[in-house]
C-alpha cells in the first residue's frame, strides 16, 4: 500500500478550557514535547470556553461529533458520565507503567461504581494571594482563621482610595467560594453516606459571614466580578486578598512581585472545618474511535517532564506524586502554601445536578443577598429549595 | 394666476453648464411648453422655477414677488410630476386634500374643495381609494386635481402624459387643455412631445443644451424655425434639407444644387449677401405638390412610397439628397420613376449652413 | 417523461397492462388536480423534516421527564407537571418581565436609533458612504465578541467607559454597571441597541432607496415639513419593512441568551434573567431538558402570539 507510510500517523482532538495567556503557553509547551516524543500522532487543540463548555458537549455528544479527548473537571464529571460522554480507561489505567505515580485517592473523583474514566491532568489546589507589602506596611500577620482573614480584610479597606480587603468573586464561578464558606462554617453539601442537604442554620451563618465581607471590604462591583476581574483587581492594586488556585500564579507574578509584593497563603480555617479544594483536571477519552491515540496523549501529561514543564509556564500543580515532589517545586518557597494544602485538601463535592444547582440557584441567591434583595435566611431557602429539585 | 419671469437663470453642476442664461417672460394665464430632447435642461429649469432646485443665478420672479429665497410651499405653486407621485399610503380624497390639509384649511373648506376639483376631473367615484388601485389615466387626473384644489398662481407640470398609452395620451391633453382654457392659470409645461407642445402652448421655448433655441408662440416655430435644429426638432415627418449654392440667375436667385437648380422667387426672407455662398433650403414635407406647374420645381427619382392613408408619403432621391414629400393619398408613383413636384417657396426657410441659423 | 405523455394522450382501447401501468398512472394523476399536491410533496417533506419535525420534538419533550444527568428518571411522559410548575416558579415570571423590558426597551430605542441613523446616511452627502459601513460595523461583530468588548469597556476597573465620565465629572467614581441591580438591566440594554440598531439602519435604508423622490418633491409644495414627511410619507412607506424589521429583532432578542450570559449571566440575583438564559441553563446547567423544553414552548407561544397581535395592528397586510 502506498499509503502505509501514513496509516500509522493519526489525528486527534482535544477539548480544554484554558483560557489565560500563561495557560495556553503551558498547554503549548506540553504539546511540543508530545509532538517530539510521539511524531505519529497530532493534536488539534480545541479551546471550549468554560460558560459554553456543557452545551458545546452536550451537542457534540448528542450529534456524535464528540472530541477524542476532553478535558473534564471534577464537578462536571457526573453529569458527563450520565450523558454517555465518558469512555471506561480502568483496564488501560491499572496496566499503566506509571500508574503507581498517582495516589489512588487522585482517582475517586473520576471513579463510579468502580470504574475509572479519566487519567488526572494537573491539579487545583486552592490557595490564596495576598499583597506582602501591605500586610507588613499595616503589621497586620498573614490569617489562619475566616475571622482573621475578615478583620485583615477590614483594616485593609478603603473604600475612597478605591482599595479593598477581600477580591470577592461573587460573579461567574463564585458559586464554589459560596459554597466552601457554607462548609467551613458547618454545613458541607455533601454528606460522607453520599446524601445531599444543607445545614440551614450553618449556611445561614457562612452565607452571613460573606454577606458582610461583601459588604464591608470588597469592591462594589463583586456581584459581578469572575475570574477575570478579581485576578485584574489583584494585579492593579484594587484588592489585598483573593481565594483562586495554583494555576493563576503566572500571571499574578507577571505584574507583581512574587515574595515581595505578593505572597501566598494556605486557605484560612472556619469554625467548623478548613475548606481548600485539591481538584484534578482529568482528561478522558470521549471518542472511542481514537482511543489508542488518545491514551498516549493523556498518559503523556503524567510525564514529569510534561507536567513541570505545565507548572513553569502556569503554576498549576502537578497530579502526579513523583513529578510533584520535583527539586523545581520543593525548592520554590512560593510554593509552599500549595504543598501544605495537598496534606488537608478535600475534593470538590460531585453529584448529578451539583454544577447545575451551584451556578444556577446557589450563585443567583446569593447575589441576591449582595445587591438586597434577599436576606440569608431567605438565600439558604432558595438553595435549599433548589437542591431538592435538583436532587429529587 | 400671476405673470412669471425668468431672468437671467444659470444652473452649473461643478463644471458642467446645465443652464445657460434663460430669459423668459410669460404673460399672466399664459401657457409655456418646455420642449427639448431629454438632457437639455428643461425639467432643472422647471424644478428651478418650482423652488426643488437652487439656481446658480438669475431671478424667478412670479406675480411681482422674487421667489430666489422662497420655500415652494411658499411659492403658491402647483406641480404635476411625471410619475404621479401621489401618495401610495393615502385615499385619493387626502392625496387631493393633502396640500390644503397641510396649509391647516378647514375641514369643510377642504371637503368641498376636493369635491369641485374631482368633479372636474370625473373622479369622484374615485375619492375613497388608494392610488395604487387606480389606473394610470385616473391616476393622472388624481395629480391633477391635487394641483388645481389649491388655486395656484401658477401650474407646473413635468412631462405628465410619457407614462401614459398613445390614446389615453391625446385624451388627457385634450383635457389638460380643456382645463387651461377653463381655469386660465398660468402654467409651465414640460415636455419633449413636440405635438404637446403645438397642440397646448401659447409660448413655446425650444432648449437644447441648456440654451433657448427659440421662444415663440407655436405657429411661429413651427413656420419659421430660428435655426436647423428648431426646424429639424419641430415636424412629423421632419423637415427636408437641400442643400446648395445660392446663385443669380436670369429669372431671380436660384438654389443650386446637386439635382438641378430650385428658383426661390416668391421666399420671403432677404437672402442677397448669401449669393455665390451654401446655404441650406428647409422644405417641409406638405410644401411640396404633386402638380408640377408651380414656378419652383423639384425633380428626382422616387425612392420609396408610404402610403398611410389620408397621405402619401414619397420619398424622392434629388441627385442624392432625400426629400419626403406628403402628398395626396391618390397620388401613388411607381418605384423608380423619375418625378417632378412643385413647391410653395412661401414656406421655405433658407439656412446658413455654417451657423445653421435661419438667414 | 415522454413515455408518459405517449401513453397518456394514446387512443387505443385500455389493455391489462395499461390499467396498471404506474407510469401511465402517473401521467394520468398529471391531469387531475390532485398533481399538485403530489408536486408539493418534496417541498412539504422537507418542511416537515426540517421546520415540523424538530418543533414538534421539542413541544414532545416538554411533556416528559426528561433529565441528561438523571437517566435513572426515565424520560416518561408527565403531562403538564413543567407547566404547572412554571406557573409557580419565582424564577419564571421574573424572567417573564425581564423579557418583556429588556426586548420592549431594546426594540424601541434599535428603531428609533437605527431610523435616524438611516435617514442621515440617506442624504448622500459627501462621506455618508464611509460613515454607512462604519456605523454598519457593529452589526457584523458576533454577539459574543461585542459582549466581551462592552464588558471590558463597562469594565469597573479598566473600562474606558468609566474614566471618560469620570473625567467628564459626569460620575465620582468608577461603577460596577452590571454588579447594581439598577444599571445592568440598563447597561446591558444599551449595548444591545448599540450592537443591532445597525439592523434597523440597513433595512430602513434600503426602504429608504424604494420610495420615489418626488414624493418629497410633491410633499415640499403642498407645504408639508420634514416631520410631517416622516410621520406621512416616510414611516406609511416603510410600514412593512419596519413591521418585518420588529419582528424579526423581537424574536432574535426573545431568542438568544448570549449578549445577557456574556454580560451578567442573568445576574446580579435574578435582575436580567431573561427566559431564554433561564432556558438555556435549565438545558445547559441543570440538564432538565423536559423544564427547559417547557420554557421554549412557552416562549415560542409567546412569539407567536406577539407576531400575530403585532401584524393586525400594523395592519401590513392591508395594501
Amino acid at each position: 500500500m502506498p499509503q502505509a507510510a501514513f496509516a500509522q500517523s493519526k489525528s486527534i482532538n482535544y477539548w480544554h478550557t484554558f483560557t489565560s495567556q500563561s495557560e495556553q503557553a503551558g498547554l503549548d509547551e506540553v504539546m511540543k514535547l508530545f509532538a517530539a516524543a510521539h511524531p505519529d500522532i497530532s493534536v488539534t487543540p480545541e479551546n471550549i470556553p468554560n460558560p459554553e463548555f456543557m452545551a458545546k458537549i452536550t451537542a457534540a455528544v448528542v450529534a456524535n461529533t464528540r472530541p477524542s479527548v476532553t478535558m473534564v473537571s471534577s464537578e462536571r464529571f457526573r453529569d458527563l458520565l450520565a450523558m454517555g460522554a465518558l469512555s471506561d480507561m480502568t483496564d488501560r489505567i491499572q496496566s499503566w507503567e506509571r500508574r503507581a505515580d498517582f495516589a489512588d485517592q487522585r482517582f475517586d473523583s473520576i471513579t463510579a461504581d468502580g470504574k475509572i474514566y479519566g487519567v488526572p491532568g494537573f491539579a487545583f489546589v486552592d490557595w490564596m494571594y495576598y499583597r506582602k507589602d501591605w500586610f507588613e506596611e499595616a503589621g497586620i500577620a498573614v490569617p489562619t482563621t475566616l475571622a482573621e482573614m475578615y478583620d485583615a480584610a477590614v483594616k485593609l479597606t478603603d473604600a475612597g482610595a478605591n482599595r479593598y480587603g477581600f477580591g470577592l468573586r461573587g460573579g461567574p464561578g463564585g458559586q464554589y467560594t459560596i459554597l466552601n464558606i457554607m462548609e467551613a462554617f458547618g454545613s458541607p453539601v455533601l454528606h460522607e453516606d453520599g446524601s445531599t442537604g444543607l445545614d440551614r442554620d450553618k449556611a445561614i451563618e457562612g452565607i452571613k459571614y460573606f454577606a458582610d465581607m461583601a459588604k464591608n471590604a470588597a469592591p462594589p462591583s463583586a456581584p459581578n466580578d469572575g475570574f477575570r476581574q478579581i485576578i485584574e483587581g489583584f494585579q492593579t492594586g484594587q484588592t489585598a486578598m483573593i481565594s483562586h488556585h495554583t494555576g493563576s500564579y503566572q500571571d499574578i507574578a507577571s505584574k507583581l512581585k512574587p515574595g515581595v509584593e505578593f505572597g501566598t497563603m494556605a486557605i484560612p480555617a472556619g469554625p467548623a472545618k478548613r475548606v481548600a479544594r485539591l481538584a484534578y483536571a482529568y482528561n478522558s477519552i470521549t471518542k472511542p474511535e481514537d482511543a489508542d491515540a488518545a491514551w498516549e496523549w493523556i498518559k503523556f501529561w503524567g510525564e514529569p517532564d510534561a507536567a513541570v514543564a505545565f507548572l513553569e509556564k502556569t503554576g498549576y500543580f502537578p497530579a502526579s506524586t513523583t513529578a510533584a515532589q520535583d527539586e523545581r517545586i520543593g525548592g520554590n518557597p512560593m510554593y509552599a502554601a500549595a504543598s501544605e494544602t495537598l496534606g488537608f485538601g478535600i475534593p470538590q463535592p460531585s453529584f448529578p445536578g451539583a454544577a447545575g444547582w451551584a451556578e444556577s440557584t446557589v450563585l443567583p441567591a446569593f447575589q441576591r443577598v449582595l445587591i438586597g434583595e434577599a436576606t440569608p435566611e431567605q438565600a439558604v431557602d432558595e438553595m435549599i429549595a433548589g437542591l431538592a429539585e435538583a436532587t429529587s | 394666476m400671476a405673470p412669471l419671469s425668468i431672468q437671467g437663470v444659470r444652473k452649473s453642476f461643478g463644471s458642467v453648464e446645465v443652464l445657460n442664461n434663460i430669459d423668459i417672460e410669460l404673460e399672466d394665464g399664459g401657457f409655456l411648453v418646455l420642449l427639448g430632447p431629454s438632457g437639455c435642461g428643461k425639467s432643472t429649469l422647471l424644478a428651478i422655477v418650482a423652488g426643488l432646485e437652487p439656481s446658480s443665478g438669475g431671478d424667478v420672479v412670479i406675480g411681482d414677488r422674487n421667489v430666489n429665497n422662497v420655500h415652494p410651499k411658499d411659492r403658491n405653486i402647483a406641480m404635476v410630476f411625471q410619475s404621479y407621485a401621489l401618495y401610495p399610503t393615502m385615499s385619493v380624497k387626502r392625496n387631493i386634500g393633502f396640500g390644503l390639509e397641510m396649509r391647516k384649511v378647514p375641514e369643510a373648506e377642504r371637503e368641498a374643495g376636493v369635491r369641485k376639483a374631482a368633479k372636474l376631473l370625473q373622479i369622484e367615484h374615485l375619492l375613497e381609494r388608494k392610488p395604487g388601485q387606480l389606473s394610470g389615466g385616473q391616476r393622472q387626473r388624481v395629480a391633477m386635481g391635487r394641483a388645481i384644489v389649491r388655486d395656484p398662481d401658477l401650474f407646473l407640470f413635468d412631462e405628465p402624459l410619457s407614462n401614459l398609452d398613445a390614446k389615453l395620451r391625446v385624451e388627457m391633453r385634450t383635457e389638460i387643455k380643456r382645463l387651461h382654457d377653463r381655469l386660465g392659470t398660468t402654467t409651465v409645461y414640460v415636455t419633449h412631445d413636440q405635438i404637446e407642445a403645438m397642440t397646448l402652448g401659447t409660448k413655446v421655448a425650444v432648449m437644447k443644451n441648456g440654451v433657448i433655441q427659440q421662444f415663440a408662440d407655436p405657429q411661429t416655430i413651427y413656420e419659421r424655425p430660428a435655426n436647423m435644429f428648431v426646424a429639424g426638432f419641430i415636424g412629423t415627418p421632419t423637415m427636408n434639407f437641400l442643400e446648395g449654392t445660392l446663385e443669380q440667375a436670369e429669372g431671380g436667385l436660384v438654389l443650386r444644387h446637386a439635382g438641378g437648380s430650385l428658383g426661390l422667387g416668391g421666399i420671403e426672407q432677404e437672402v442677397g449677401s448669401f449669393v455665390r455662398k451654401p446655404v441650406v433650403a428647409g422644405i417641409r414635407p406638405e410644401t411640396f405638390t404633386a402638380a408640377a406647374g408651380s414656378a419652383s420645381t423639384l425633380s428626382g427619382k422616387v425612392d420609396v412610397v408610404e402610403p398611410t392613408g389620408p397621405d402619401t408619403m414619397v420619398i424622392l432621391d434629388v441627385g442624392g439628397q432625400m426629400m419626403t414629400a406628403r402628398l395626396g393619398s391618390r397620388d401613388r408613383p411607381r418605384l423608380g420613376d423619375p418625378m417632378t413636384l412643385g413647391i410653395d417657396m412661401r414656406a421655405v426657410n433658407l439656412f446658413d449652413p455654417q451657423s445653421g441659423n435661419r438667414i | 417523461m415522454s413515455r408518459t405523455s405517449y401513453s397518456a394522450t394514446s387512443s387505443a382501447p385500455l389493455s391489462v397492462w395499461d390499467a396498471i401501468n404506474p407510469v401511465r398512472m402517473l401521467g394520468e394523476l398529471s391531469e387531475t388536480r390532485y398533481w399538485m399536491y403530489v408536486l408539493l410533496l418534496p417541498s412539504a417533506l422537507l418542511i416537515t423534516a426540517v421546520v415540523l419535525y424538530p418543533t414538534l420534538y421539542g413541544m414532545q419533550m416538554s411533556f416528559r421527564e426528561m433529565r441528561l444527568n438523571r437517566p435513572d428518571l426515565g424520560t416518561d411522559w408527565v403531562g403538564s407537571k413543567h407547566y404547572a410548575r412554571m406557573l409557580a416558579d419565582p424564577i419564571f415570571w421574573v424572567s417573564l418581565r425581564n423579557t418583556a423590558v429588556w426586548a420592549t426597551s431594546s426594540i424601541v430605542l434599535e428603531f428609533v436609533i437605527g431610523l435616524i441613523a438611516a435617514l442621515a446616511l440617506n442624504r448622500n452627502l459627501p462621506g455618508t458612504k464611509m460613515l454607512a459601513v462604519v456605523i454598519l460595523l457593529p452589526y457584523f461583530l458576533p454577539n459574543v465578541v461585542a459582549g466581551h468588548m462592552w464588558a471590558l469597556m463597562l469594565d469597573p476597573r479598566l473600562g474606558v467607559i468609566n474614566d471618560v465620565l469620570v473625567r467628564l465629572g459626569w460620575l465620582d467614581s468608577y461603577k460596577a454597571w452590571f454588579a447594581d441591580p439598577a444599571t445592568a438591566m440598563a447597561a446591558a440594554i444599551v449595548v444591545e441597541t448599540w450592537h443591532s440598531f445597525p439592523f434597523f439602519t440597513l433595512l430602513i435604508m434600503a426602504g429608504l432607496k424604494s420610495i420615489p423622490s418626488d414624493l418629497y418633491k410633491a410633499a415640499d409644495i403642498d407645504g408639508a415639513g420634514p416631520l410631517a414627511q416622516l410621520r406621512l410619507i416616510t414611516l406609511p412607506m416603510l410600514k412593512t419593512i419596519i413591521a418585518a424589521a420588529v419582528i424579526l429583532r423581537v424574536i432574535g432578542l426573545v431568542n438568544s441568551p448570549d449578549l445577557l450570559l456574556i454580560l451578567t449571566s442573568g445576574g446580579p440575583g435574578r435582575s436580567t434573567q431573561v427566559l431564554s438564559l433561564y432556558a438555556f441553563q435549565m438545558a445547559y446547567k441543570d440538564f432538565n431538558f423536559g423544564y427547559a423544553g417547557a420554557l421554549s414552548v412557552v416562549m415560542f407561544v409567546l412569539l407567536m402570539g406577539f407576531a400575530y397581535i403585532y401584524i393586525r395592528l400594523a395592519k401590513v397586510n392591508q395594501d
